[in-house]
């Protein structure tokens, strides 16, 4: 089966009412629309003497409020799609284009990302963090200031918001940084192994708030994960190995019910 | 385990291990190169020093005793390696008669001098007219009698006809005051003068003129065997100095009384040893700050890494690495990086020695390279403890792996802050160096004849102190403002950053504490350069200034005694290309009382053309500009040497009556001065007493206007060319002498110390100090930012937006490090210059700026500064995602 099998379902119509809380001016994509396209995207990495492909041609496509986990073993290949997906890294064979974005796709407010470990500027506060994209962005400080609360606020980090980063817990910091993707109303939330470095019970919470975050947002969440627990909330499952995109498969249940609020009091103090 | 592990360092982190190896390095070739320095001018001191002396012994015969004996004893000691039998007659006065007029002087000396004389000892007596051998008669006793080669001088003794030798030439005796010393008698007993007249005839016309005396008078006459002794001596002036003392006083015990030794290469070595003295408080003034630098830096560069030791002793400790494991991996790494610190230091520091001293030694023997290369490693390996060993310890003894996988950052204010401990340093910084002050600034004792010398190192503790306190202050207020500035800040980086320029400054703020490291480290590397630098130009511009006093000017045309040269003569010798300019200076003799001493006859209006003339040489009465304004205004105006001050108990407006030559009647008339103020020091003029008069006012006075020596003014340019061109338009008639034959030749032994390499060693180090402290310390802190800058660059920072990060923090290390460098340099220049007052000679008037110097040092550390910054924005846009990931 060819990888542009597998393009994205959409299994999301629910969500559509939340587009329209898209910031102005910023491009918004139509439930079907394709946001991220793979044509034959491969990737080698090495000297010429010794090359490792770590992707092969692969092609597919992400569409809007898509939800989709990249599974697979350490080195299989998933992260790479999952940079490639982002724009991090160029493709050696094939395109990655992003049809729904005007700009390059790391440009803040298109596609948010969440990597492995934290990753929050240490000099800056909590809150600081959040608004710094928006700011990059040439949002005002008023509008970067208020969205930032707002974001802190759904995740309820607002008590956190003046402490730095060194002084959180991994999941807390994890949150931190999905409230800083939330803030700033990405088109698509792409995390790579988001919860590898968690515990269990912070894995799933963390997940809770990744999901919830992009319902908010209305956006397309991939994770690269090799947790099948993780992989199992996602509606869609790439299966990846030796750097080849396998056949979609199937989800049997979603093995713990989407949160339906924030109301995570008990996360509050972190792991 | 350790060999894996070092293996593995140097593999993939080897800029952790050259880092903090280069720092060792800079302290110990630092170390090592000033070692080197100071051995070199120990030896350079001894050399000069022997050099100077024209006769090493004058071996006074006893009276009574067999002077062939004596003479015997000395030749036939190992140590000696030429001797001569030299009479002394003691006269009642000279007297000659010229153009019609006869002229009387004074007591003198008459000197039986054997041929060969001359040959062995070739400083002792300077032909300066006629012939080189026969009878001479000294310069003063030829200006006083009028006389020149040809003219009849007759001698009166005591009792006894006259006897009347013909003048075969006029000599200088540059050394007369050694030559006529009191042999035996202690420093007070010594005549304050040499003879104003003497003649010399060769030994045979000397015996026959002395037996008569000698059979009369025989306390009037005596002998002396004058030898040349070895010069094989230790590099040291103070062993130097024992070595000679001990053989003169073994060829006295030898003479079982018979002689006494005037022991003039002692008295050399003597003074030199107060010199080398100097020498090392220079080292330790000038080398000690750098090493000190170098050991900080090393420690920066160290603690840059010590994040990535820590987690790396914490995944070992998981791993079940036991303590004492860790341990001996720490040791390891810290003498591996101690042992390329120290091999490259001392390859370096041997280059420099190559390039800098012209010997790859640091020492003038083997024992001082030795142990100057002993000392210079085990400083390196000190600095490898503290700055390496010590911390890491800390960190396995006292760290827990939770711990060690946190970061967490106190802003906890350092005790020394708390408990003021920098104002403390500093007050009592300006305390001591008020203290010292108000000793003179004497910081070495080596009294005469005594082997001890005292050295007030007390006095290190003001420099010190000030550099410590001034360096903590800064920190203090340096944290102060970045603690508090964050708001301005922010307005200053908004317009590169925009609003992001806010969240810049608090996050500057915030990483204050590497901020205010690298910007102490920057203060301190360049008052380190900008203090050195301007003690190294003071000093030089004093050496230029002794050596211009000596000589007069860049060039000087000194006229033949007895010749009348008029002033008119400057115009022609203006016309020689290259000339600037040039002016006259009358040479008199005069009495004051019994005394007679030289004066200067100056155009105080124009003088200042063609020489230099510092405030210091002036003690009362005004500055230079005032004083020879005040010669101008009152032509009757003098200016005396402090001696003579105080043995006439003068006081400002007093008059003096000085007695001069008449130029046309060939007599001493008295001529009437007021006493407006003390010189010390004078172009031309001898390091004793001597005046300072208006030229036209003696001229009137004494009806001739003869010249004694042109100062011609070059500019500094083509000095040697210019002198030869003069050379050849006055001929043999005049000598001339430039200023760079002179530089070498002046001065004290310490300015004979070479200060050249000293300054190429020293400012070359204060330069790579500097660009360490702006580049390598604003580089390790950046590098430690990377991350945040890729994470920056992922969430969509554009260029701009980076730069307000990088500018932001190298513009608060550059700006604080700069005004604080700049302010605390001026205060140790200022500082060194006063404390090492003895240094100088002639003491300085006033600072001199290397503006080149320092411009190069200001384009140096902003270039680094720059290359860092653009270094740094260059590469946080690459691996975006291995930077990010790297946690």
């Amino acid at each position: 089966m060819q990888p542009s099998d597998i393009a994205g379902t959409d299994a999301a119509g629910a969500h559509a009412h939340r587009l329209s809380t898209a910031t102005a001016g910023t491009p918004r994509a139509v439930l079907g629309q394709p946001l991220i396209s793979c044509a034959g995207a491969g990737r080698t990495f090495g000297a010429r003497g010794r090359p490792v492909v770590a992707l092969y041609d692969t092609t597919c496509t992400i569409v809007a409020d898509d939800r989709i986990a990249i599974t697979g073993p350490s080195g299989s290949g998933k992260s790479t799609l999952l940079h490639l997906l982002a724009g991090l890294e160029e493709p050696t064979v094939g395109t990655v284009t992003w049809p729904a974005l005007d700009r390059r796709p790391h440009d803040p407010g298109h596609v948010g990302l969440v990597f492995q470990a934290p990753t929050l500027i240490p000099s800056l506060t909590v809150a600081e963090n959040v608004r710094l994209p928006l700011l990059l962005a040439g949002h005002t400080t008023a509008t970067a200031t208020a969205r930032a609360a707002a974001a802190l606020d759904l995740l309820q980090l607002e008590p956190l918001g003046l402490d730095l980063p060194q002084q959180l817990s991994g999941g807390q910091a994890q949150r931190v940084v999905i409230a800083r993707v939330l803030a700033s109303q990405p088109l698509a939330i792409l995390a790579d192994e988001p919860t590898s470095q968690l515990d269990r019970a912070t894995a799933d919470h963390v997940m809770d708030v990744l999901l919830q975050a992009a319902d908010e947002a209305g956006a397309a969440l991939v994770v690269a994960t090799h947790d099948q627990s993780v992989a199992g909330r996602m509606a869609q499952n790439w299966p990846i190995s030796d750097g080849r995109l396998l056949a979609d498969e199937p989800v049997p249940s979603l093995t713990r019910p989407r949160p339906t609020a924030f109301g995570l009091d008990d996360w509050r103090t972190g792991s | 385990m350790t060999r894996l592990w070092l293996a593995g360092l140097l593999r993939r982190q080897p800029m952790r291990i050259v880092g903090a190896a280069i720092g060792v390095a800079v302290a110990v070739a630092l170390l090592a190169s000033l070692g080197a320095f100071l051995a070199h001018a120990k030896a350079s001191m001894t050399a000069r020093a022997i050099d100077s002396v024209a006769v090493d012994w004058q071996v006074q015969v006893g009276s009574g005793a067999d002077p062939a004996a004596v003479a015997k004893l000395v030749a036939g000691l190992p140590s000696v390696q030429g001797s001569r039998t030299v009479g002394f007659a003691d006269v009642s006065g000279f007297s000659a008669s010229t153009a019609g007029t006869t002229q009387t002087t004074g007591a003198g000396v008459v000197l039986g001098v054997p041929d060969g004389y001359a040959a062995l000892f070739p400083g002792e007596i300077r032909t300066l007219a006629g012939s080189g051998s026969g009878v001479l008669l000294a310069q003063q006793t030829a200006a006083n009698l009028h006389a020149a080669p040809g003219t009849k001088v007759t001698i009166s003794k005591a009792g006894l006809p006259p006897t009347t030798f013909t003048v075969d030439g006029v000599v200088d005796l540059p050394q007369a005051n050694s030559l006529f010393q009191k042999v035996g008698a202690p420093p007070g007993a010594q005549p304050s003068a040499p003879p104003d007249n003497v003649l010399l005839l060769p030994s045979r016309q000397y015996r026959s003129f002395v037996a008569p005396l000698a059979k009369n008078r025989p306390d009037l006459a005596y002998t002396q065997v004058h030898a040349k002794v070895t010069h094989a001596l230790p590099a040291d002036p103070a062993a130097a100095y024992t070595a000679v003392t001990g053989a003169a006083h073994n060829l006295e015990a030898a003479s079982t009384g018979a002689a006494t030794v005037g022991d003039n290469l002692a008295a050399a070595l003597d003074a030199a040893r107060g010199d080398a003295a100097y020498a090392q408080i220079l080292f330790l003034f000038l080398g000690l700050p750098g090493a000190v630098l170098a050991g900080l830096l090393t420690a920066t560069v160290s603690a840059a890494s010590a994040e990535r030791r820590r987690r790396e002793q914490a995944l070992l400790r998981v791993r079940g690495s036991s303590q004492r494991q860790l341990l001996r991996l720490v040791g390891s790494e810290a003498a591996l990086i101690g042992a390329i610190g120290c091999g490259i230091g001392l390859g370096a520091a041997t280059a420099l020695g190559a390039i800098a001293f012209g010997s790859p030694s640091f020492g003038a023997t083997a024992r001082s390279a030795v142990l100057w290369a002993g000392l210079a490693v085990i400083a390196g390996l000190t600095i490898t403890v503290a700055a390496i060993l010590l911390p890491a310890r800390r960190d396995v003894k006292e760290h827990t792996v939770a711990a060690d996988m946190e970061q967490v950052v106190t802003h906890r204010s350092p005790g020394w802050s708390r408990y003021g401990i920098d104002i403390a340093a500093l007050a009592t910084g300006f305390v001591v160096f008020w203290a010292v002050g108000r000793g003179g600034y004497q910081l070495v004792l080596a009294p005469e004849g005594v082997p001890a010398i005292s050295v007030s190192y007390w006095a290190l503790a003001a420099p010190a102190l000030l550099w410590a306190g001034a360096a903590l202050v800064i920190w203090r207020l340096v944290d102060l403002l970045l603690r508090h500035g964050r708001r301005p800040l922010g307005r200053l980086l908004h317009p590169i950053g925009g609003d992001t320029a806010t969240l810049v400054g608090s996050s500057i703020s915030r990483l204050r504490r590497p901020l205010v490291r690298a910007a102490v480290l920057l203060t301190l590397a360049i008052a380190f350069a900008i203090s050195t630098a301007t003690f190294n130009a003071t000093y030089a511009a004093q050496a230029e200034a002794d050596a211009q006093l000596t000589n007069g000017a860049d060039v000087t045309v000194t006229e033949s005694p007895g010749s009348a040269a008029s002033p008119s003569y400057a115009r022609t010798l203006a016309t020689i290309p290259g000339v600037a300019a040039v002016e006259p200076v009358q040479h008199r003799f005069a009495y004051v009382g019994s005394d007679l001493q030289d004066l200067y006859g100056v155009n105080p209006t124009s003088i200042r053309s063609a020489t230099a003339l510092q405030d210091s040489y002036f003690q009362l009465g005004g500055t230079a500009a005032q004083l020879m304004h005040t010669l101008d205004l009152r032509p009757d105006s003098i200016l005396v040497s402090a001696e003579t001050v105080k043995d006439y108990q003068l006081t400002l407006g007093d008059l003096i009556n000085l007695r001069l030559v008449d130029g046309r009647t060939h007599q001493q008339i008295t001529v009437p001065f007021h006493y407006v103020g003390v010189v010390a020091e004078f172009p031309t003029a001898p390091k004793d007493s001597f005046f300072v008069a208006n030229a036209r006012y003696v001229a009137h006075r004494t009806g001739s206007d003869a010249v004694g020596a042109f100062l011609i003014d070059t500019g500094g340019h083509n000095v040697a060319t210019v002198a030869d061109r003069v050379r050849n338009v006055v001929g043999q008639g005049a000598a001339v002498t430039d200023i760079a034959a002179v530089r070498g030749t002046v001065g004290s032994s310490l300015t004979a110390v070479d200060l050249a390499g000293l300054t190429r060693v020293e400012l070359s180090f204060a330069l790579v100090l500097a660009a360490a402290s702006s580049g390598l310390v604003l580089g390790l802190g950046m590098a430690a930012r990377r991350r945040s800058l890729a994470i920056m660059r992922a969430l969509g920072a554009q260029r701009r937006h980076l730069s307000t990060v990088v500018v932001g923090e190298a513009g608060v290390v550059g700006v604080a490090g700069a005004i604080g460098g700049v302010a605390l340099g001026v205060l140790l220049a200022n500082v060194l210059v006063k404390v090492l007052t003895g240094v100088f000679d002639p003491p300085p008037s006033q600072i001199a700026v290397p503006w080149s110097y320092l411009g190069a040092l200001a384009i140096l550390t902003a270039a680094c500064l720059v290359v860092v910054s653009a270094g740094t924005l260059r590469v946080a846009t690459r691996n975006l995602l291995g930077v990010i990931r790297r946690f």
